[in-house]
């Protein structure tokens, strides 16, 4: 991430937040300077000199019906305006925060009482409420301000108590109360120095619809009154001249706009930047983009491998021994994936093959790029990633495929089960729908039996048979064992000739994962269907497959037949994990730990690793030249393959 | 669902309840004496007596309001002094126009604010999300009046396309077509506002539903990008909007006052804006109470309707 900066530097760097300055500016310096800069007297009236065009008369903008300079009425009507909606935020602000404050901090009674006052004045349009206040008090500017400002209080009442009961359960309040402190002097020492920039914020983005509020009243009538003038009233007065004069009725308006919008501009910037829940801080949602463009050129200096094209053709040297074999079911030969703008991968080099049939596991521990790697293969890594190398799936190359080709390939020919079950349903469908949807998602063969039955049959298949009411229910209704049965049972909607299947017991009990198991070997034990089994846990590794891929750090180090990688591991890291896997009948046997933490992304900048092995620093056999040269994958033995400079 | 209801329509009367109690309670901020301040300085000393007795203002505060809830029980909500009618059947019969240029721009404002929310987030911090983003904040920057007068002057005025007034009554028997042609700019002006708050809200709930896991999980099983943004996004940005799309009702129902006045719809805004001018309190009262009773049961349709979209939302 960014280096820390201050709120000021990270303000200036948002678009929006200089815009909507800037805007601001343009409207509320000359506003501000009315008083002193050379202006018509905005009140003076002129009838012979009534509706003058722009730029006569010494009259920048003209005058209006009564032949005031309009220039003059403009910017004074913006200060009117101005100062009214800033007042009348103040007071909204203040009372509402007195009372959230009282709500938010006492509890119990008072939040009762004072919040269902709130309520009763949430049930009302604001605008109305505000239109009733004037319509008693009578028209004028303060009223209007009045009637305004009690209109918006429920609103920070509100957001202040959720913010104050927010602030209440944090720790150092507790520290406070134990420290003897009472509840005005927890207020004032604790509560409200945090509660500010929330408020401050609040204020910011309220101030936009109380400018707009303080014009519509003033637009009605009861606001500003003759001979004074805001924004609001003088497009009131002006509307009468519409169709003869619209610059009179217009302007205003217009002033209005470009007012609230720089206001809106700079709060919203403002928000993006103290408010951690803001939606811009979510990161892109994956999706399908245009592939072509990927590879792109990596930079030369930190990028050793050279970039390869999606063609095929100029496949890098030294390489070209692994192109497609035709047996090979899914060959993925130096997987790299990186995050836009770092130069250093989560994953890189990642290679291997799997063949028909084949069932292969890959562990690693969480961070290792395991899930990465597993998304990629359908080409869902995060929006925010850069995938290069290249992967083949039955001899066709994915790298250069059209999104439309990649969603014929999902779930038909490669499925997906993924880790939590709860996420991979939508809450809000019932599984009938999802499960039908996921049948029709791809074109059926000419004698497939209508959907409905095909859905009772893969249920059926993943031991949901009984249930007949289950696809009327909703996945919030399912525990996690059924929902990861249905996960698999969509997962086969298509016969796939490839099943990923991602930590998909982890999430799960004990005695569930065991069911999910077997049903995982059951469904790729025939031999017809390959399975790549990812998770942290060498045990479900070791019941299912055949063929194990050991990930540290966002590369393959070890990768062999399942017995002979558990039993003579080569891989310092292999060794290591084996010996911290608990064994069953075996309580008393010592846990060991593997000294340090795997590198994070933030470690893995340039010079932080140096080129050297990535376990180099964990590794208890190290010697120098490991930590100067990253190692090659080497055979050990026929189809066993390290990546150590000295395997065990 | 069936319990949802019932509590819903349980708490009904007591919100109810408190919005008769906050208009009774505003009126009652009339500075002075609410008799002279209704008849105005020329009535005469026998009609002010009346009016005062009439109004209870011999009696305690909690009596009168009593009194007043007891009229309003038997659907008596006063007398108009300056229309000479009963208040109910002065506000009952401008009531529909309100609904429905209200209820045409809500279905107009969602209908562009979800389109808007979904194309940004689709497009998420990309060159079309800052275009729809700019639009949204200019749709929510923008004075609704304003807009009301700018689009009479183009479409009205200049382009001659669309009537700017004179929609005489909604009834009538000038045709589906003629009420139409009137709707269409009151209507837009005020969607244009509403559309932009529910397109800033629509963006930020769409970017977190689009890029929830399930949704991922869908691409993963092959559904189509199409069904992905319209059928799950969509919905689950609905089931998040309902509240606010409630509560845009509000800004509607309030907004109206200002275009009926502009464009001389024959609603309920624009009879509050002439009762108020003529001091006519009892009609302000009276008006304000049934337009806050209309936005209470939209509100109540808006919360039923995110229950119905979000089969979770019953067992919070």
């Amino acid at each position: 991430m960014a280096e820390p900066a201050g709120p000021f530097v990270r303000l200036r760097r948002q678009p929006g937040a200089l815009a909507g300055l800037a805007l601001l500016g343009l409207v509320l310096l000359p506003a501000l300077a009315a008083p002193w800069l050379p202006l018509a007297d905005p009140a003076l009236t002129a009838p012979a000199r009534r509706m003058l065009p722009a730029l006569t008369g010494g009259h920048w903008l003209g005058t209006d019906q009564l032949g005031r300079d309009l220039l003059a009425r403009l910017l004074w009507g913006a200060r009117a305006s101005l100062l009214v909606a800033v007042l009348a935020t103040l007071v909204a602000a203040l009372t509402g925060a007195l009372i959230g404050l009282l709500a938010g901090f006492f509890g119990r009674l008072a939040d009762v009482l004072l919040m269902r006052g709130i309520d009763v004045l949430m049930a009302f349009p604001y605008l109305l409420l505000a239109l009733a206040i004037v319509a008693a008090l009578g028209p004028g500017l303060g009223h209007a301000m009045l009637a305004i400002a009690v209109a918006n209080v429920p609103f920070f009442a509100r957001a202040v108590r959720g913010a104050v009961l927010e602030i209440r359960h944090q720790d150092y309040i507790a520290a406070a109360r134990l420290g003897g402190h009472r509840g005005p002097a927890i207020i004032v020492a604790e509560v409200l120095p945090n509660l500010l920039p929330t408020l401050l914020l609040l204020m910011t983005t309220t101030l936009g619809w109380m400018v707009l509020e303080t014009a519509g009243l003033s637009f009605l009538g009861l606001g500003a009154q003759p001979p004074d003038a805001d924004l609001g009233s003088m497009l009131g007065e002006g509307r009468e001249f519409l169709t003869t004069y619209p610059r009179v009725a217009i302007l205003p308006g217009l002033l209005i706009l470009l007012l609230v919008t720089g206001i809106n501009l700079f709060g919203d910037s403002l928000r993006d930047l103290l408010d951690p829940r803001s939606p811009d801080r979510i990161p892109d949602q994956t999706q399908d983009r245009r592939l072509d463009r990927h590879p792109r050129p990596c930079p030369a200096a930190q990028c050793a491998r050279p970039a390869e094209a999606v063609s095929g053709a100029s496949a890098a040297p030294g390489l070209a021994s692994e192109a497609p074999s035709a047996a090979a079911l899914l060959q993925v030969q130096d997987l790299v994936l990186s995050l836009t703008g770092q130069s250093v991968p989560l994953v890189e080099g990642v290679s291997f093959t799997l063949e028909r049939g084949e069932r292969v596991g890959m562990v690693g521990e969480s961070g290792s790029g395991k899930t990465l790697t597993a998304l990629a293969l359908l080409h869902l890594q995060p929006a925010s990633m850069r995938l290069d190398g290249r992967r083949w799936f039955a001899g066709q190359e994915l790298g250069g495929l059209s999104a439309a080709a990649l969603r014929d390939l999902r779930n038909r020919r490669i499925a997906y089960i993924p880790q939590d079950p709860g996420a991979a349903l939508d809450p809000l469908f019932r599984i009938g729908v999802q499960l039908a949807a996921t049948i029709r998602a791809h074109p059926a063969p000419a004698d497939a039996p209508p959907v409905r039955v095909r859905a009772a049959r893969l249920l059926a298949q993943v031991g949901l048979g009984d249930d007949t009411q289950l696809v009327r229910r909703f996945p919030h209704a399912l525990s996690g064992g059924q929902c990861q049965r249905v996960a698999i049972a969509m997962a086969l909607a298509h016969d796939p000739e490839l099943l990923i299947a991602d930590e998909a017991t982890t999430a799960l009990d004990v005695r569930v994962q065991a069911g999910i198991l077997d049903l995982l070997g059951d469904l790729s034990g025939d031999g017809r269907r390959a399975l790549l089994c990812v998770s942290h846990d060498l045990a479900v590794i070791a019941r299912l497959c055949q063929r194990v891929l050991v990930m540290y750090a966002g590369r393959v180090v070890e990768d062999g037949p399942l017995a002979q990688v558990l039993h003579t591991p080569a891989h310092p890291y292999t060794a290591a994990l084996l010996a911290c896997s608990p064994e069953l009948g075996r309580p008393d046997k010592p846990l060991p730990v593997i000294p340090g933490q795997p590198p994070t992304a933030a470690e893995a900048r340039p010079g932080a690793v140096a080129g050297g092995c990535r376990f180099a620093p964990r590794c208890r056999h190290t010697q120098p030249d490991c930590r100067t040269d990253e190692p090659a994958l080497i055979e050990v033995a026929p189809g066993h393959r390290v990546r150590c400079r000295y395997p065990l | 669902m069936s319990g949802y209801l019932v509590r819903r329509l349980l708490l009904l009367p007591p919100v109810l309840l408190g919005v008769a109690l906050v208009v009774f309670t505003v009126m009652s901020l009339v500075p002075g004496d609410p008799a002279l301040a209704i008849l105005g300085p020329y009535a005469t000393p026998e009609r002010l007596a009346a009016l005062r007795s009439e109004l209870g203002l011999d009696q305690p505060w909690l009596l009168r309001f009593l009194g007043w809830l007891g009229g309003l029980a038997r659907g008596d909500l006063g007398h108009s002094v300056a229309l000479e009618r009963p208040v109910l059947a002065l506000v009952l019969e401008r009531l529909g126009p309100t609904l429905l240029l209200a209820g045409s721009a809500l279905l107009l404002g969602t209908l562009l604010g979800l389109a808007a929310g979904l194309t940004a987030a689709r497009h998420h911090n990309r060159p079309l999300d800052r275009w729809v983003t700019l639009g949204i904040l200019l749709g929510i920057s923008v004075p609704a009046f304003w807009l009301g007068l700018a689009l009479i002057l183009i479409f009205a005025v200049w382009l001659g396309w669309l009537p700017a007034s004179g929609m005489g009554s909604v009834w009538g028997t000038s045709g589906a077509l003629d009420l139409a042609r009137h709707l269409v700019l009151p209507a837009s002006s005020l969607a244009l506002v509403a559309g932009g708050v529910i397109g800033r809200l629509g963006r930020g709930a769409a970017i977190e539903v689009l890029a929830a896991p399930a949704l991922q999980m869908a691409r993963a099983r092959g559904i189509a990008e199409y069904r992905l943004l319209l059928v799950h996004g969509l919905r689950g940005v609905l089931a998040r909007l309902a509240p606010v799309i409630g509560l845009q009702a509000g800004f509607l129902l309030g907004g109206a006052v200002y275009i009926e006045t502009i464009f001389q719809w024959p609603g309920l805004g624009r009879l509050l804006v002439d009762a108020i001018a003529a001091r006519d309190l009892l009609l302000v009262q009276g008006g304000v109470l049934v337009l806050a009773t209309a936005y209470v049961l939209v509100n109540l349709v808006t919360d039923l309707l995110q229950h119905v979209l979000d089969p979770r939302t019953g067992g919070r």
